[in-house]
C-alpha cells in the first residue's frame, strides 16, 4: 500500500518538478537532464514583448471572466438555490450543459457564432467563451456553499431589526465570502488555464499564454515554457501555503491575546 | 387578563393541508406562556406568524392593541431564540449581541457597552471576544438569550432552544431562563414539545394539538384538570376510563370491570347514562395487598413492574382494562409481577374530561 501510495505521489509530483530544473537550463531547447545552467530564459521571458503581452492578455481575460460570471452566477444561484420556478430544472441544467459538451465542440460553435459577430480575434470574444465555460464551475462551488447555509442566520438578523439589504450585507454576504473567493477562483483559473478554445478564437490580438505556450512547443519547445512552467508552479504554491501560514499567525496571535483572558468552560 | 399580545381567529393553510385553525389567545404582560405539543402540532407555525416569517391566511396577531399584519420581521421588535442558536459565526460574542442595536443605530461605543452589560446579566462577562464555536453550547444559547434581549423587545420567543443540550445543562439553562425573564420583565413565549420543561418554566400552558388550542392553563390546572383527553395522555402519565354517569348529582358513574365509581367536583353538566370519560393520575392510586377501608378498592392482576429507584411503575390488569400505578420505591417490594393486588383511590383524584 505504501509502495502504490509512494508512486502516485511520484507520478503527479515528477512533471511538477521537473521543470524546474529544465528553466534553468541552458540547453537551446527543452532537455532533461539539463546540460547546463543559467537565468537566461528568465531575462528572455521577462523581456520578451511575444511573452509579455499573452502574459497580459491571458492576466486581463481571467480577471474580466472572473467578474463577469461572478455577476452573473450570484444572483443566479441565489434564484437557483432558493427559489422554485417554472423551469428551474431546465435551467439548471442549462447552467450545467458547458461541463458535459467537450471544449473542442464549444470551442468550434464559439468560433462560427462569435465569428458571425465579428467577435474573433478580439478579447471581448475570448471574455465571452470563456465566461460560458467559467459558470457552471463558479455555480457548483457557490451553490454548495449556498446549500449549505443556515438560513436561520438570516431571519435571526431579521428578527434582530435588519432590512432585507441589511441582512444581506451584514450576515449573508460575510458568510458566503469564503465560498464566493473560491468560485471566483475556480473561475480565474478555468480561464487563465483554457487552451482549445483560446487557439480557436483568441488569434493575434487577444493570445492568452497557454496558447502561446501551445504554439512555442510546437514550432521550436523554447525553454521559456519551463520558466513560465516554474512561476505559475511557484505562484499556486504560494496561494496555496498562505491562507495556512495566514491562519497560523492569527491564531498565534490569539493565543497570546487570549492568555490573559479567562479560560473557557461551564 | 389583560391582552398584552392578542391573537385572533389565526388561521394558516398549505394547499389542502390546515396547519392552524381559528387560534383565538390573549397573553398579558410580563406573562412567561409554553405552547406545548407534538410536533406538527401548529406551536412553531403561531410563533413564526407572531414573528412575521409566515403569513396567515386568516387573522391576526396585535400587541398593545396595534396589528402587526403589515409590519415586516425587522419592523417588529421582537427577539426570537432559534433552536440552533443561530449566532452569526463571523461575529465575536459581544458583536452579536451588539448587532441588533447597530441596527437601530446606537453608536458603537455605547452599543458594546450595553452589549457586555447583557452578556453580564446572562452570565457570560469575560467571554465577549470569543466566536461562536469557541464557546460551548449552553454558552452559545447564553449569547442567543443575550442577543435577542438587548434591545429590549416587546416580545421575546424562544423555539425550542433546549433540545440541543444534555439533561444537566437543560435543568440550568431552565432555572436561568426563568430568572432572566423575571429580572426583565420581558413577555415570553416559549416552544416546547418537553411538558416537563412546559411544567416547570411556565406561567401558563397552551396545548396545542392538530393545528388548534386544547387547553390554555396554570401548569397545575392543566396537570390536574386536562380539559381533553388529548392533553390528559400528553402531559404526564394517566389512566382513562370510560365509564357512563349514573346518577350526576352525587357524581356517580359506573364502568366496565371497574363498577361503580366516584368523581370529584366538576364543571361539567352531564345528564343521567350519557358516557363520560374520567381520568386518574398513577400516583394518585394507593396499591395494596389487602382492601384498604374507608375507599373504592378492585381487584387488579400485576403485569409488569418497572422500578426507578426512587419509585416504581407498576402495570396491571382490571378485567380488560390496563392501568398504571406509581409507588414509592421502598413500597414495591410488597409486590410481584403474576400477583393479584387491590387497587384503590379517593373519589377527589377521579377527574371527568370532557371528550
Amino acid at each position: 500500500m505504501r509502495l502504490i501510495g509512494v508512486l502516485v505521489v511520484v507520478f503527479i509530483a515528477a512533471p511538477l518538478v521537473i521543470v524546474v530544473p529544465m528553466s534553468f537550463s541552458d540547453a537551446r531547447s527543452l532537455q532533461f537532464p539539463p546540460p547546463g545552467y543559467w537565468l537566461g530564459y528568465y531575462h528572455a521571458y521577462f523581456t520578451d514583448m511575444n511573452w509579455l503581452r499573452p502574459t497580459w492578455n491571458s492576466i486581463l481575460i481571467a480577471t474580466a471572466t472572473m467578474v463577469v460570471t461572478m455577476v452573473l452566477v450570484v444572483p443566479a444561484t441565489f434564484a437557483l438555490v432558493r427559489h422554485r420556478f417554472a423551469g428551474k430544472s431546465i435551467a439548471d441544467l442549462m447552467m450545467l450543459m458547458p461541463l458535459a459538451v467537450p471544449h473542442i465542440v464549444m470551442a468550434v460553435g464559439y468560433y462560427s457564432f462569435l465569428g458571425d459577430l465579428r467577435l474573433v480575434h478580439t478579447h471581448l470574444g475570448v471574455v465571452l467563451a470563456h465566461t460560458c465555460l467559467s459558470v457552471p464551475i463558479a455555480f457548483l462551488v457557490l451553490s454548495a456553499n449556498l446549500k449549505g447555509f443556515d438560513r436561520n442566520l438570516e431571519r435571526a438578523a431579521q428578527s434582530l431589526g435588519a432590512s432585507p439589504v441589511k441582512t444581506f450585507i451584514h450576515v449573508t454576504l460575510p458568510i458566503l465570502r469564503p465560498g464566493l473567493i473560491i468560485s471566483a477562483l475556480f473561475a480565474f483559473i478555468q480561464s487563465f488555464d483554457e487552451t482549445v478554445v483560446a487557439i480557436f478564437i483568441s488569434g493575434r490580438d487577444a493570445e492568452t499564454l497557454p496558447r502561446k505556450m501551445f504554439d512555442s512547443i510546437r514550432q521550436e519547445a523554447d525553454p521559456v515554457i519551463a520558466v513560465i512552467s516554474t512561476l505559475l508552479f511557484v505562484v499556486v504554491l504560494v496561494a496555496l501555503v498562505a491562507p495556512f501560514a495566514w491562519r497560523g499567525l492569527r491564531n498565534r496571535i490569539q493565543m497570546n491575546a487570549s492568555r490573559s483572558a479567562p479560560p473557557a468552560g461551564q | 387578563m389583560d391582552h398584552y399580545l392578542q391573537l385572533n381567529g389565526l388561521t394558516k393553510t398549505y394547499g389542502d393541508f390546515t396547519a392552524l385553525k381559528e387560534v383565538d389567545l390573549a397573553i398579558g404582560k410580563g406573562e412567561f406562556i409554553t405552547f406545548l405539543g407534538p410536533s406538527g402540532s401548529g406551536k412553531t407555525t403561531t410563533l413564526m406568524i407572531i414573528a412575521g416569517f409566515e403569513k396567515a391566511t386568516a387573522g391576526d396577531v396585535l400587541v398593545e392593541g396595534k396589528s402587526l399584519s403589515g409590519l415586516a420581521p425587522h419592523e417588529r421588535n421582537i427577539g426570537i431564540v432559534f433552536q440552533n442558536y443561530a449566532l452569526f459565526p463571523h461575529k465575536t460574542a459581544v458583536e452579536n449581541v451588539y448587532f441588533p442595536l447597530q441596527m437601530r443605530g446606537v453608536s458603537r461605543s455605547e452599543g458594546l457597552k450595553r452589549a457586555e452589560e447583557m452578556l453580564g446579566l446572562v452570565g457570560l462577562s469575560g467571554f465577549g471576544q470569543r466566536y461562536p464555536k469557541e464557546l460551548s453550547g449552553g454558552q452559545q444559547q447564553r449569547v442567543a438569550l443575550a442577543r435577542a434581549l438587548v434591545f429590549e423587545p416587546s416580545l421575546l420567543l424562544l423555539d425550542e432552544p433546549l433540545g440541543a443540550l444534555d439533561k444537566n445543562l437543560r435543568e440550568q439553562m431552565q432555572i436561568e431562563i426563568k430568572r432572566i425573564q423575571r429580572t426583565l420583565g420581558v413577555t415570553t413565549i416559549f416552544v416546547t414539545h418537553d411538558q416537563t420543561e412546559a411544567m416547570s418554566m411556565s406561567d401558563r400552558i397552551v396545548v396545542f394539538e392538530k393545528g388548534s388550542i386544547q387547553q390554555v392553563a396554570t401548569p397545575l390546572d392543566i396537570y390536574h384538570k386536562p380539559r381533553t383527553r388529548f392533553v390528559a395522555s400528553f402531559i404526564g402519565e394517566s389512566n382513562i376510563i370510560e365509564a357512563a354517569a349514573v346518577e350526576p348529582a352525587a357524581r356517580k358513574a359506573t364502568a366496565e370491570h371497574i363498577g361503580e365509581i366516584e368523581y370529584g367536583p366538576s364543571e361539567l353538566d352531564v345528564e343521567k347514562g350519557t358516557p363520560v370519560t374520567l381520568m386518574i393520575r398513577p400516583e394518585h392510586i394507593r396499591l395494596s395487598r389487602d382492601p384498604k377501608e374507608g375507599r373504592r378498592n378492585v381487584r387488579m392482576k400485576v403485569e409488569t413492574i418497572v422500578n426507578y429507584g426512587d419509585n416504581a411503575l407498576v402495570i396491571g390488569r382490571v378485567g380488560d382494562l390496563s392501568m398504571r400505578v406509581r409507588v414509592l420505591g421502598a413500597d414495591v417490594v410488597i409486590i410481584k409481577e403474576g400477583e393479584d393486588c387491590h387497587i384503590s383511590w379517593t373519589p377527589d383524584s377521579v377527574y371527568m374530561i370532557a371528550k
